[in-house]
């Protein structure tokens, strides 16, 4: 009886402390909504608000024949119609595919009829119905690829020649490495770890950099800080997975195949925006596809392929062609969604969400690889051979970037 | 573009009271002719779908048309209903104390212009409160014509004010128009007879770009500059600088639609451009 007693008390108590903890939420919202019913009044005891900017975000433009597309956003609280469009300074008629007045981050895209010249530079302007005029250069007007046979294809060979073909033949070092010594094996460890760093930060401040052209209610560090931690924290619940398997306190550090693995995945997020970014300046008509830019990407990127066959040479077991094969395209596979991603997409948002993610990925696999490093490495993180190797990493990354 | 293509503000006929002066009368000297200007802030709409926040004479951009014959006495009644000072400054001959630069008018306060109206020509008027270039852009002028002591021969009369309008602040004007919708006559052009001279008493009020210029299609007219003397010049186009102003004469030699605007393309892409319908 009295046990009894004592544990329905206890419910009770906790029942009402589950009341009290909505408490401070209950009082916010009553205090919201009690500012929300002053309207503006008390705000207006310091001072009017100045007015809304009433600009558009021009988010995309696109050449077809005959027709130039804009995609425009509203980035700002209140609604925003579009009133007139202008190309090169000259009002033309235009029509609106979707709504011509657009609630807050809201999207519409202007169809206007244009013989517009090409490898010509041209500017196009949207005007709000408060006459304010937003307007964008275009350095050269190029027709835009549509969704065809024939563009999807060649993205895909894009994304296949920078992504999996250098993955691939940097692979082929791992006979090679599996002879070595255990200190140059460590160093080059190292240096999967060193490019790795090196992927990071340039991810990183790629995804700072897009997230600045965002309507700023979309963009922010947060937002990089979200993606970032996403997929480190991700890439670390996978790696426990792999390396623990219930052993929650996992003293033992990811090797071989498991670790290779993981770097491949790390390299795949890093390729994944990699083609984005070159999907959307050739989409966009920012950038021209030269056999040296190509060419570039790939030198860039066999070290990659060798950063995946350093931990892969720990691998007790031997190393079949197939799962090189599937290595070489988790890594660089990625590059060809990217590409198409970006090369038919408006994909500004995505960019900074992968960017971020790969910067996180890389991270994360960097942690892993120092991990590995410590434990197996002859003379530890501090050996002559892994400083030099992470250093070298970093040089090979950074000289082979100057080829792009 | 031309018709119910064109992206123009308004409604057929909207502007006839700005297009269309009011007669002249004969000549009469010592007559007192009275006029009442009010200035109020009015948010109007200067091209399609688009409004901006103006300063007008009467509620419209430009202003009404005033109008005189040469020796009658000007009174303007001036109420500054809007919420800066202002004032009207007219082009013409008049005393010291009558220019409109001295005696700003405070919001909510009056004044009287009377001055005998003189020389007869195509003259306008405008605000000379501080600072200019805002009052003008703003909106505030509209034209003013003086009729000679012996009648101009009859002709099919119009007015046209020249002007532009920066409605996003960035010292540019984003639209040029006549007599303040783009592309209005374009939408609607302007029917006039083949057998009757027609008359264009034209100003020159464009802020920020001060050269401005009309051109004509198809057809030649006499030019004369200010209108206060018998020269003219025979052209297709003439070029005016801000405060500048003439009266046109067209005697069309064909029916069917001519385009006028202003011989700087890109005045005439972002509004300044309409259609002569000459019609028998």
């Amino acid at each position: 009886m009295a046990s009894r007693s004592v544990a329905t008390g206890r419910r009770d108590l906790l029942g009402r402390w589950r009341v009290l903890a909505l408490l401070p939420i209950l009082l916010l919202a009553g205090t919201v909504s009690l500012f929300a019913a002053t309207g503006s009044s008390l705000v207006g005891l310091i001072g009017a608000s100045p007015p809304q900017p009433d600009e558009f975000d021009i988010r995309r433009v696109e050449f077809k024949a005959g027709e130039i597309r804009i995609r425009v956003t509203n980035p700002q609280r209140d609604e925003l119609t579009i009133a007139s469009v202008t190309v090169d300074e000259a009002i033309v008629p235009f029509e609106v595919d979707g709504p011509a007045t657009l609630k807050r981050l809201r999207s519409s895209t202007i169809v206007v009829r244009y013989d517009w010249v090409e490898d010509d530079p041209i500017s196009v302007g949207v005007t709000s119905s408060t006459g304010i005029e937003t307007s964008q250069e275009i350095a050269a007007a190029v027709e835009t690829p549509g969704v065809s046979g024939g563009s999807i294809l060649g993205y895909g060979v894009i994304g296949f020649l920078v992504g999996v073909v250098p993955v691939a033949f940097g692979l082929l070092w791992l006979p090679s490495l599996r002879r070595a010594a255990p200190n140059w094996l460590a160093a080059f460890m190292a240096l999967t770890g060193g490019l790795l760093t090196f992927l990071a930060v340039e991810a990183f401040s790629e995804a700072l950099e897009l997230q600045a052209g965002l309507p700023s209610p979309l963009g922010g560090a947060g937002l990089v800080l979200l993606g970032f931690a996403l997929s480190y924290l991700t890439l670390t619940a996978i790696s426990h997975g792999l390396a623990g398997r219930g052993d929650a306190s996992r003293t033992r550090a990811l090797g071989g195949l498991a670790l290779a693995t993981l770097v491949a995945i790390g390299i795949g997020f890093h390729n994944f925006g990699e083609g984005l970014a070159i999907g959307s300046s050739f989409a966009l008509g920012e950038l021209a596809l030269g056999t040296f830019f190509i060419v570039g990407f790939m030198i860039h990127n066999v070290t990659e392929g060798l950063g995946i066959a350093a931990p892969a040479a720990e691998e007790k077991r031997s190393v079949g062609i197939w799962v090189l094969a599937a290595l070489a395209l988790v890594a660089g596979a990625p590059a060809i969604l990217g590409a198409w991603l970006g090369g038919f997409l408006t994909s500004d948002l995505l960019g900074v969400i992968f960017f971020a993610a790969a910067a996180g990925a890389a991270a994360e696999v960097v942690v892993e690889v120092g991990r590995f490093v410590a434990g197996r490495a002859p003379g530890g993180l501090s050996s002559p051979h892994v400083l030099g190797g992470f250093l070298a990493g970093i040089v090979v990354m950074y000289v082979t970037g100057l080829l792009v | 573009m031309v018709g119910a293509e064109v992206p123009a503000p308004g409604s057929p006929n909207q502007l006839d009271g700005l297009l269309f002066p009011p007669p002249a009368l004969p000549h009469e000297p010592g007559r007192v002719r009275e006029y009442t200007l009010t200035a109020y802030d009015r948010d109007i709409e200067v091209a399609k779908g688009v409004t901006f926040p103006a300063w007008t004479y009467n509620g419209t951009v430009p202003g009404p048309v005033i109008r005189a014959t040469e020796g009658d006495l000007l009174r303007v009644h001036f109420k500054n209903a809007g919420s800066h000072a202002h004032t009207i400054h007219f082009h013409g001959i008049h005393p010291a104390d009558m220019d409109g630069v001295f005696e700003v008018v405070e919001r909510n306060e009056t004044f009287t212009y009377e001055f005998p109206a003189r020389p007869y020509g195509m003259h306008l008027y405008h605000c000379h409160s501080t600072p200019l270039k805002k009052h003008i852009h703003k909106g505030l002028y509209g034209a003013f014509i003086i009729d000679p002591p012996t009648p101009r021969k009859p002709a099919q009369e119009l007015v046209m004010v020249m002007n532009g309008f920066d409605t996003d602040g960035d010292g540019e004007n984003n639209f040029y128009t006549v007599n303040g919708l783009a592309f209005y006559f374009a939408k609607y052009p302007i029917t006039v007879k083949r057998s009757q001279t027609v008359r264009i008493y034209l100003a020159n009020l464009t802020e920020f770009d001060l050269i401005n210029s009309l051109h004509l299609h198809g057809e030649f007219f006499r030019y004369y500059p200010t209108g206060s003397t018998d020269f003219y010049e025979y052209t297709d186009t003439v070029m005016l600088t801000q405060g500048q102003r003439g009266i046109v004469e067209i005697d069309f030699h064909n029916k069917g639609l001519f385009m006028f605007h202003a011989h700087q393309s890109e005045f005439t892409e972002l509004g300044w451009m309409g259609f002569f319908d000459v019609v028998d």
